[in-house]
Order: C-alpha cells, then sequence, then structure tokens
C-alpha cells in the first residue's frame, strides 16, 4: 500500500485547468520533490494533498483512506492528525513566541507540553531562541520555527511548498540539512521548489507543466 | 477600540436607563413645583361653584375643612405619592391707604406637620410655590405680626419691604410688618398672605379652612381612570379595584375625600394631564436613545470586529490549517471581544452613572438615584449587542480558507 496515491486527480478553476490527470503514487518514507514553473500547478497539488481544497475529479488515497470525498470538518480532521505543513512565508503568529508558536499546534491537536515543544525546537537547533518572537528571529530561524511546529504532531506527511524560496544559500543548507535528518528518521517528505539543488536531495523529482506531469526524474545519490 | 465603542454604548444605555427609570419621579417633581395638581374644598362650596361657577375664591363661603384632619392625607393607599399640601383660609380684609377690601391669606409657609402615622412632614407654601420670586424673606410660620404682599398689592399701596400696614378683618385689627414681596405671576399677586393662625385668629375661625391644594404624584389617566372620573361606581368590583389602587389623580381625588369630612377634592385639570404626556413622551425619547446608541455599538463593533478579523485572517487562515477547526477559532474570536468587550461595558456603566448625574443636574436639578437593576440589564444589554456585532465577522472568518490567506494569492 503506498502512503499517498492520486488517481486521475484533476482541479479545474472555471476555464483554468490546474491540475489535469495526475497520477502519483509515493511510498512511505519517501522523499519527493515537484518542480515546474510558475502557474503549473504546484501548489494547487499541495493543497489537494494536505487536504486544504478538494479535487474537482479524480482520487487521493492517503494512508488508503479516499479523502477526496470527505467533508471540509472530517478534512480539517484528518489535517490535524496526519500532515505537518510548511510555508514559504513561514506563517508564524507574530505576538507569540517560538515556543508558544510551536504549542499552537498542539492545542489544536491535543494538550499543549511545553517540555515537548522544547525538544521540537531543539530538533531543529533553535532551544535557546524559544522566548524570542518571531520579529527577532532571522528568516531562517523563523522557518525552522516553522518546521519544529510541523513536526510536534508527529504528521503521517510533511508538506513544504517553496520551504527555501525566502532564504538565502546559508540558511538554505541548514533547511536541507534537517530535511535529509528527518528523512534519515524515515519521515515521508513532500517538498515544491524552484531550487535544483533542494529537488536534488530528493529521491525522485516530479515536473508539472501546464497542471500536468511532464516527467519523473530518479536522483542518483 | 472596541473597548471603547462599547464603553460609548453602555455608558449611554446605563445613563438613559437610569434616567429612565428615576425619571417619573423627577418629572413629576418637577412639574409639581409649578404647582399643585389636586384642589381641596367643602362640599358646600363646591356646590355653590358647580351651579353658578362662582368659585370659592370669589366669595368668603362659610362652609370649612378642619385643619386638624389635614394630616390624613398621609394616611390614604397613596400617601406616598403625596409630596405636598397647604390650607387656605380666605377672609376680606381692609388694609390701611386702600379703599377697596384686599384678599387676606392665611397658609403654611414652613410647617412641620405631625402625621398620624407617627411620622412628620415638612410642607407648606414654600414648598409648593417654589417659583415665586421673592424680595425680601418668606415668612415663617410663627411670624405672628409679620406678613407678605403680592407685588401688584404692593405696588398699588405704595408698600416695601419693611414698612408697617394696618390690617382690619371681621372687626381685628392689626399691625403687621411687610417681610417679603413676592410675584408668582398670577392672582396671588393682588392678595397678602399670612400665617394660618394668625388669620384664624383674626377670623374667629380658630382650626378651620378653606382649602387644600395637595400636590401628588399620579399616573396618566386612560380610559378606567375617565370613566372612574366620572362615576366610580359605574366600575366593576375588578375595575374598581384596579383603579382604586392605581395612582390615577381620579384616584387620589377619591381618597382625599374618604379621609377628610365633608370635603371635595378636585383634580386642577390642566397641570395633571400635561404631566403623565409629557412623562410618556420623556421615558420614549430615552428608550429611543437607548436603542439607536446601543444599535450604533452594534454597527461599530461589527465594523471593527470584521476589520480584525480581515487583517487578522492569515493568523486564523493558519490556525485552521494547523487543524482547529470552525467552533474553536470562532470562540477565541469571540472570547477576546468579549473580554474587551466586558472591560468596555464596566467602564461604559460608570462613565454612564456620570452622565446620568449630569443630566439630572441640568435637566432635572437633582441627583440622579441609581438603581442596582441597571447593572445586569446594561450587562445583557452590552453582550447581546457584542454578539449582534460578531455575527457578520463569524460568518466571514467561517468562510475564511486557509488555503486562499495562505499562499497569498
Ligand atoms: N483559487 C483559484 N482560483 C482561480 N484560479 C486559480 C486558483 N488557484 C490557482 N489558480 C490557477 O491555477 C493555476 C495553478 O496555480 P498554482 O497551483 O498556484 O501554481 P504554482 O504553485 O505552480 O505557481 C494558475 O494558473 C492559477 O492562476
Ligand atoms: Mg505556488
Amino acid at each position: 500500500m503506498y502512503l499517498l496515491d492520486l488517481q486521475g486527480v484533476s482541479k479545474i478553476y472555471g476555464s483554468v485547468k490546474a491540475l489535469y490527470g495526475i497520477d502519483l503514487t509515493v511510498e512511505k518514507g519517501e522523499w519527493l520533490a515537484i518542480m515546474g514553473p510558475s502557474g503549473s500547478g504546484k501548489t494547487t497539488m499541495m493543497n489537494i494533498i494536505g487536504c486544504m481544497d478538494k479535487p474537482s475529479e479524480g482520487k487521493v488515497l492517503l494512508g488508503g483512506v479516499d479523502i477526496s470525498a470527505e467533508s471540509a470538518r472530517s478534512l480539517t480532521a484528518v489535517r490535524r492528525e496526519k500532515i505537518g505543513l510548511i510555508f514559504q512565508q513561514f506563517h508564524l503568529i507574530n505576538y507569540l513566541t517560538a515556543l508558544e508558536n510551536v504549542m499552537v499546534a498542539q492545542y489544536y491537536h491535543s494538550m499543549p507540553d511545553e517540555k515537548e515543544a522544547l525538544q521540537a525546537l531543539d530538533r531543529v537547533g533553535l532551544s535557546d531562541r524559544a522566548k524570542h518572537l518571531p520579529a527577532q528571529l532571522s528568516g531562517g530561524e523563523q522557518q525552522r520555527v516553522c518546521i519544529a511546529r510541523a513536526l510536534i504532531n508527529y504528521p503521517m506527511l510533511v508538506l513544504a511548498d517553496e520551504p527555501t524560496g525566502n532564504l538565502d544559500e546559508a540558511n538554505e543548507g541548514i533547511v536541507i540539512d534537517i530535511f535529509r535528518k528527518l528523512h534519515d528518521e524515515g519521515i515521508t517528505i513532500i517538498v515544491v521548489t524552484h531550487d535544483p539543488e533542494v529537488a536534488e536531495e530528493a529521491q525522485r523529482t516530479v515536473i508539472l507543466e501546464h497542471g500536468r506531469i511532464a516527467r519523473i526524474v530518479e536522483n542518483r545519490k | 477600540m472596541i473597548a471603547f465603542t462599547v464603553a460609548l454604548g453602555a455608558s449611554l444605555a446605563t445613563a438613559m436607563l437610569n434616567v429612565m427609570l428615576d425619571v417619573g419621579d423627577k418629572v413629576n417633581r418637577e412639574l409639581k413645583t409649578y404647582g399643585a395638581n389636586i384642589n381641596v374644598i367643602p362640599k358646600e362650596a363646591s356646590l355653590l361653584d358647580d351651579l353658578y361657577g362662582v368659585s370659592e375664591g370669589h366669595g368668603v363661603s362659610d362652609r370649612h375643612l378642619r385643619e386638624s384632619e389635614l394630616g390624613r392625607l398621609k394616611t390614604i393607599f397613596w400617601a406616598f405619592n403625596i409630596v405636598d399640601f397647604t390650607p387656605y383660609l380666605n377672609a376680606e380684609a381692609r388694609m390701611s391707604g386702600l379703599d377697596a377690601d384686599v384678599r387676606l391669606v392665611g397658609t403654611w409657609f414652613s410647617h412641620r406637620e405631625a402625621l398620624p402615622t407617627g411620622e412628620t412632614l415638612d410642607t407648606g407654601m414654600r414648598n409648593m410655590k417654589s417659583w415665586w420670586s421673592i424680595e425680601g424673606d418668606w415668612l415663617s410660620d410663627g411670624d405672628a405680626d409679620a406678613a407678605m404682599v403680592g407685588a401688584l398689592l404692593a405696588e398699588r399701596a405704595g408698600l416695601s419691604v419693611g414698612d408697617a400696614v394696618a390690617l382690619e378683618s371681621a372687626g381685628a385689627r392689626r399691625e403687621l410688618t411687610i417681610k417679603g414681596i413676592f410675584e408668582a405671576g398670577s392672582a396671588e399677586d393682588e392678595r397678602v398672605y399670612v400665617p394660618l393662625s394668625v388669620a384664624q385668629e383674626m377670623t374667629g375661625r380658630p382650626g378651620l379652612v378653606s382649602s387644600v391644594e395637595v400636590s401628588a404624584l399620579t399616573t396618566p389617566d386612560n380610559e378606567l381612570s375617565r370613566r372612574a372620573a366620572q362615576n366610580p361606581k359605574s366600575l366593576s368590583v375588578k375595575e374598581w379595584e384596579t383603579w382604586y389602587c392605581t395612582a390615577y389623580v381620579s384616584a387620589i381625588c377619591y381618597q382625599i375625600e374618604e379621609v377628610l369630612t365633608d370635603a371635595v377634592a378636585k383634580p386642577i385639570r390642566q397641570v395633571a394631564e400635561s404631566e403623565g404626556t409629557i412623562l410618556k413622551k420623556t421615558k420614549l425619547l430615552m428608550l429611543l436613545i437607548t436603542i439607536l446608541s446601543l444599535a450604533g455599538a452594534a454597527l461599530g463593533i461589527s465594523n471593527l470586529v470584521t476589520a480584525g478579523v480581515m487583517e487578522r485572517s492569515r493568523e486564523i487562515g493558519l490556525l485552521k490549517a494547523l487543524g482547529a477547526g470552525n467552533a474553536p477559532v470562532s470562540w477565541l474570536i469571540l472570547m477576546e471581544i468579549l473580554i474587551t468587550g466586558a472591560v468596555g461595558g464596566a467602564a461604559g456603566y460608570f462613565a454612564g452613572l456620570g452622565f446620568a448625574q449630569i443630566i439630572g443636574r441640568t435637566v432635572f436639578d437633582a441627583a440622579i438615584n441609581i438603581k442596582p437593576m441597571v447593572i445586569p440589564l446594561v450587562a445583557i444589554l452590552v453582550f447581546l449587542v457584542i454578539l449582534t456585532g460578531c455575527v457578520p465577522s463569524i460568518r466571514l472568518l467561517l468562510s475564511l480558507r486557509p488555503a486562499e490567506v495562505l499562499h497569498g494569492r
């Protein structure tokens, strides 16, 4: 059984076919990259996989369960239980400290646990910045808080939409190192990126063009 | 801003509700200062009045009420609504330096009446005619050798404060010093006032009075009270009871007649009626202001909260993306606003008490009694207003889709 199985997935906005007839499978523990020009449907695909949007057609099986027919309410629950989201713009709450930002995810999942949240920050090397507000952190540090937040509830699948798009090279390196570590721990990761160097780190790269899969590249390692 | 809006709404509501609940008394007291609303005269005198249209005031009747019974006015069912009363004893007198007779009136000025209930009541002309303008001083009831003279009479007789004047009535003659000259703007300006006991002594009518003016707080007349006023016997037992136990001016008159021997009590119509109407209109106005101010606050809140939700749409979208359901997120926003609102409401309540006092001072020239029941009332109103104000923003919040706000397209 695949962890993720897209079968003939399409998303149509009026006359725009953002995604069209996508067939794709992802194994548990796999690290997948998605590349493609702007407007090729990468974010649309991530939204559908991340339960933030529904396909117009086709099936999405997550852990063997078809989520394409679920209600908005149960999609919220799936998102909460199974998905970790990492954003290009970090999306931290600016009046909460790094630690509290991580704990927010715990709050809506189960119970805030400060020790566990601190450990998550430690995993991304930020335990000394726990009490800092987002404005007091660099872009790279903010992205690491965002990663800690995505990991806090032990998601089945981590989705990152251009996680290094707003970072300089040094910070990009740090983030890639973290992803490598997560991959070694057996976490399933899907990363959307414009950067071939980031994509090369993944096992496979899916190239999207005009809402279709143009080709899939196996990366040598 | 939300707290401020709530505070503004709450303060207006508090002020208006406090004033409204207290205004019945205030407006009545205010109007009362423009005169008594019930006149009590002896039975036969009233008959003459009815038959010939001759008011007792124009001739001196030999029918009288008893001064000793007056305390009973405060024992009727609506005793608490009797605010003031003053007896008058009328006589014709000859005044030194004038050819024609003048009207001599004995009355209470500031009298302390011991009531049958054991309490005392301070009443008299000074209370009832508070708008009279006085040159010199009011008399006191112990001034046996002094008089007050109306401004027109004083002018005609060339009198001023401090002058002595001789009065002769029913064969008795008295030298009196003029202690005050008053201007009432009505027929009283032609009269001479002395303490009741002096007039009784001069005219040989101890313990008697010709009429009593009563100032009572009344409920506006309605159909029932009008029927009762024409003939109380036409009412059914039930209606009669309702009427008797309501502070209609006719019911109060009826009860006055019950306690005074051979007395007829009549409302002084215009005053009594306008009191009721003005009261109703004032209350309506206050209610309107309350509703409008609360509606304004609700609108203000809904704008502010909606703007707040829009401003925080990214944050709310994020919470939803992290798996927060609609209910918890709505609660979060609602709680925040309710807490802000509670702070604003509390501040507004106290500001409103201040407003109420200012209104009381400037409009009614009296302090407004603070009614504790306004607190829960305002709390509930503020709560409802906030909830109403939050409806549009909660709807916005529910329709907010994380995919759209987070990818900032
Ligand atoms: N909510 C939407 N409404 C209308 N069109 C949309 C919407 N979301 C995406 N699209 C369109 O779908 C296409 C794919 O968009 P997107 O998935 O964001 O591309 P990418 O992330 O690869 O740049 C674009 O042409 C975009 O304009
Ligand atoms: Mg995109």
